[in-house]
């Protein structure tokens, strides 16, 4: 056990590695900078800005600095953001991102394993098919119609929630975005915990708690839940880090102040360190959350030795 | 599928209908305005500024996102009209001008004050323009004090030429080479003084003119001679002139200094500033936030980190008081500020947000005073357009076309214009909602000036012309294969309503000319690249927003062959008509001049005019003193809350007043 997460733990450096090499080419051979525009600039305007950033500087020394920062954790200075280190920014955009996340993880799992459940106990009910058929929606509906329509409906028309922006964790403001982000997630969770139930159900332990004489509940919720949720759990891991780092689209129709925002506005603008600090850090977290998942198998599933 | 399942289906999509209907009646309701209108409760104003401002130092970043933000924190020696977007008295009480513009005199307020309560003096301008100007300062803006003596050498990082020998500086005069510049009349701020009385118009109030120095005789001494500082760039020109390269051997080359660069404080209220070229368009600068002035003492104590909460220093109407980075900046009325009993807001928070749909949301939901210009989306226009909260008004803004002049068909001027006259703007902007463009600057922005116009619509014509520049088949009627063969194309970004136009434009061409022209849609950066090298075949959308408010903005563009200039196309005949115009003293000879030069533009078509850019943003009824302007800035001490609503705004504010000149 021990070997397999040193092992998986040692794999994460040449990943990252890769991961910021390939980040940073892509940037390099994006045409355009962080600070061209539609009017450009005066030759020396932006010969001042290139040697103040030193842009100016070789691609191998350029790199160079890139891996060193890497290797620090200091992700240095943001090119558009005049004084802000890609740290702080980092620092700042989490814990909304984390907020979101968590929230749309939670009700995702909830409403995700609450009707995966149901709709595998009377299979080819009116239930199943029911809930089924939303877990479609969420899976075809994508969330930049889905956020708007819910706008729509909650808060220019019945006035219940506001429409964007943040406003700290925990409050109103979060509900409709983390409703908008977990839709998909609830969609996943309900149909994996539907089959991997009714695969169970149908399993020879549940025929011996059932003849052990258990009640339904009892045998529904100690032993099937278990063993059906086993899928759930592997894909929960990791949906948990794309949950919370996954958040572009949401965050950008609610104005929210997350990674997600940060990232795609770090794009547009061609900012390099911003754009590898936050693809490090998101490319970090996918492996060690899978690293969770794969331990907590080790757990939940007795027959998984490592 | 069984039976259940496909009626669930349809029961689903159905409600979904029935939440958008929802929503659309809602909106019905309201037929007046769009979404709630009651005024807040509090003097706060809610606003937007676009996406996360890169820093609140003025002088660094150059798009609108930040300007909204530094209107509220910095004052400058002239403000904007909040409707005309002129420039009107701000720090400056008032200025003299000198007989051909090539010098400005301030006279600063006494009561300006810092938000720590300093003074605001001369000397702090003379600061804030030099340390625009330092290289290592990074402005984006830098360029537009390089009207000002020696900015641009400053900025540049270049040298003079010092000949021990004689102890003099070597002369630009000197080794001017033969082109238009040398028939030029010196300007006065170049030549030596004679008498300080006679350089600038005689004063109504008999005032005297402000006194000389040796800073000023210095600067009226002839233009001195500039080189690169980089030896491999300096090479370049000399190897160009061998006069030049005979003439620098054995002098030493002396590096520009920030006090060589033409601002000086005269005594603490009085700032002089003197240009290199006369540029009557340079007033309309000073309200740029490139100009607004900045407290040295922090800047220097504090470097990178002086807009910062803790730090910041500030000179306008409001101060900082926090940034939630892309959530809000909160700005408060500052009672330092001279006129602060004038400035009727408590509190602005600007949302640091740049999606038009979220923020359509939040004014709907009345969470959001105002929108910026275009965020209301073309697709919503026929709902919002009649609701008496949308403002749409002319902005001092152009979308046109440039053809590539350096190479392909498009450098055949006849094709040029055939493709410009072959498009029905007319139709395009009856479409779009918008005014067409007809030439190089906005129709109705700049009032007396004497606007020429391109060529009219005209198919026919467009296809003789075609048809004689050799696309044309045996008979020598126009062919349009044989111009779809030149593989020329249409390049665009998919920002805006900019693929809308593209595909209008293209169906114009198909229509009129039976030519198809491929569009071809690029990343904005990848854009801007592609056009800054020529590095197109035909035709390439752009749009540019004034800097000021005078047409030398627009026709400037075309002043040097790079920088925004994408076309590849340059006529020293036209700079010698911009240089003149802005030498002469007579507003309306000089409009004229100008008018000959965009003239001159027009004929060698080198874009196609499209549309005059139109404001397109909300804003409440109650909300006051705020205005759909030609830069779409709003200086925000003039902007307040009405609680009465018999003095709302039902429709557009007049904007033709006389501006409420607060204070003044």
């Amino acid at each position: 056990m021990l070997r397999f997460i040193i092992r998986r733990v040692i794999v994460i450096v040449p990943m990252l590695f890769i991961i910021v090499s390939l980040t940073w080419a892509l940037v390099l051979l994006a045409p355009g900078n962080f600070y061209s525009g539609e009017k450009k600039l005066a030759p020396a305007v932006e010969k001042n800005l290139r040697e103040k950033y030193g842009l100016d500087k070789p691609w191998y020394v350029q790199y160079g600095k890139v891996l060193k920062n890497i290797a620090r954790f200091d992700f240095g200075n943001s090119l558009k953001y005049e004084g802000q280190s890609v740290n702080q920014i980092l620092m700042r955009g989490l814990p909304v991102s984390v907020a979101l996340g968590i929230t749309a993880y939670l009700i995702a799992l909830l409403a995700g394993v609450t009707m995966g459940t149901l709709a595998a106990l009377k299979p080819n009910s009116l239930l199943d098919y029911a809930s089924m058929a939303l877990a479609m929606l969420g899976i075809s509906i994508p969330n930049f119609v889905l956020g708007p329509l819910l706008v729509l409906l909650f808060s220019l028309t019945l006035f219940w929630f506001p429409p964007a922006l943040w406003s700290g964790f925990p409050s109103k403001s979060l509900v409709l975005p983390a409703l908008t982000l977990s839709a998909i997630y609830i969609a996943y969770i309900a149909r994996l915990t539907r089959s991997g139930m009714l695969e169970v159900m149908r399993s020879d332990y549940i025929r011996t708690a059932r003849a052990k004489g258990l009640s339904e509940r009892q045998v529904v919720t100690r032993h099937a839940l278990r063993g059906g949720l086993l899928p759930v759990v592997s894909f929960s891991g990791p949906a948990l880090a794309f949950l919370i780092t996954g958040t572009v689209v949401v965050e950008r129709i609610f104005a929210l102040p997350g990674l997600g925002n940060y990232f795609i506005n770090a794009c547009f603008n061609r900012d390099e360190p911003l754009i590898i600090g936050i693809v490090a850090f998101i490319a970090v977290s996918v492996l060690v959350f899978n690293l969770l998942v794969d331990i907590s198998y080790a757990f939940i599933d007795p027959r998984i030795r490592y | 599928m069984s039976y259940s399942a496909s009626r669930l289906r349809t029961l689903s999509i159905t409600l979904i209908g029935c939440l958008i209907v929802a929503g659309c009646a809602a909106s019905a309701k309201n037929s007046v305005f769009f979404g709630k209108s009651d005024p807040p409760r509090e003097n706060i104003l809610r606003y937007v500024s676009g996406s996360e401002p890169e820093t609140i130092d003025p002088q660094i970043p150059n798009l609108q996102n930040e300007a909204r933000i530094c209107l509220a924190l910095y004052e400058g020696l002239a403000e904007y009209d909040p409707k005309t977007s002129e420039a009107i008295p701000a720090l400056a009480e008032r200025w003299e001008v000198n007989k051909d513009s090539s010098e400005f005199v301030f006279y600063l307020r006494h009561d300006g004050r810092f938000s720590n309560g300093d003074p605001i003096t001369a000397r702090d301008f003379v600061y804030t323009i030099r340390r625009g100007l330092t290289p290592a300062t990074g402005s984006r803006t830098a360029s537009f004090a390089y009207p000002i003596k020696y900015a641009q050498a400053f900025n540049e990082g270049d040298v003079f030429v010092f000949d021990p020998a004689t102890n003099a500086f070597l002369l630009e005069k000197d080794f001017a080479e033969g082109n238009s510049q040398t028939s030029a009349p010196v300007p006065l701020s170049s030549l030596p003084i004679k008498s300080i009385a006679d350089e600038y118009p005689a004063s109504a109030e008999g005032k005297v003119p402000a006194a000389d120095t040796a800073f000023h005789q210095l600067m009226h001494s002839p233009a001195r001679l500039v080189l690169p500082k980089s030896e491999k760039d300096r090479k370049k020109i000399l190897d160009a002139s061998p006069k030049l390269n005979a003439a620098i051997a054995g002098k030493q080359f002396v590096p520009v200094k920030a006090s060589d660069v033409g601002v000086e404080a005269i005594d603490d209220y009085t700032l002089r500033i003197s240009l290199s070229q006369p540029a009557p368009y340079f007033i309309g600068m000073m309200p740029h936030q490139f100009f607004r002035v900045l407290h040295q003492k922090t800047i220097e104590k504090f470097g990178a980190a002086w807009t910062d909460a803790a730090n910041i220093v500030t000179s306008g109407p409001f101060k900082l008081e926090s940034w939630q980075h892309y959530d809000r900046i909160v700005v408060t009325r500052d009672p330092m500020y001279w006129d602060a009993r004038n400035v009727k807001l408590d509190k602005i928070i600007f949302y640091l947000l740049a999606e038009n749909t979220t923020m359509m949301s939040l004014y709907k939901a009345g969470e959001l005073d105002a929108t910026y210009n275009h965020t209301v989306p073309s697709a919503w226009l026929d709902v919002i357009g009649p609701l008496k909260d949308f403002m749409d008004a002319p902005e001092a803004a152009i979308d046109y076309y440039n053809f590539n002049t350096a190479k392909g068909p498009t450098a055949d001027v006849r094709v040029r214009k055939a493709l410009n006259m072959s498009l029905d703007k007319k139709a395009l902007a009856d479409w779009r909602h918008v005014k067409p463009l007809t030439a190089m600057t906005p129709d109705g922005i700049f009032p007396g000036y004497p606007q020429p116009k391109g060529d009219p619509f005209d198919s026919e014509k467009a296809k003789r012309l075609l048809a004689d520049a050799g696309y044309h088949d045996a008979s020598g009627k126009f062919d349009p294969k044989k111009l779809e063969a030149t593989e020329i194309e249409l390049i665009t970004n998919p920002d805006g309503s900019n693929i809308p136009y593209a595909e209008f434009v293209q169906a114009q061409w198909k229509q009129n000319l039976g030519v198809t022209i491929q569009i071809r849609i690029m990343e904005s950066k990848t854009l801007f690249k592609a056009l800054a090298a020529l590095d197109y075949k035909g035709v390439s959308r752009t749009g540019y927003g004034a800097d000021y408010m005078d047409p030398y903005t627009f026709l400037s563009i075309f002043y040097t062959p790079t920088g925004s200039n994408s076309t590849g196309w340059w006529d020293p005949k036209y700079v010698a008509l911009l240089d003149e115009a802005n030498r002469t003293i007579d507003h309306q000879r000089r409009y004229q001049l100008l008018a000959q030069a965009e003239q001159l533009l027009l004929d060698a078509q080198p874009v196609i005019p499209l549309v005059v850019g139109t404001t397109r943003l909300m804003k409440k009824p109650y909300l006051k003193g705020f205005y759909p302007n030609p830069t779409t800035l709003n200086p925000w001490k003039f902007v307040y809350i009405e609680r009465d609503q018999a003095k709302w705004d039902y429709g557009m504010p007049v904007m033709s007043e006389p501006p409420a000149v607060a204070g003044g």
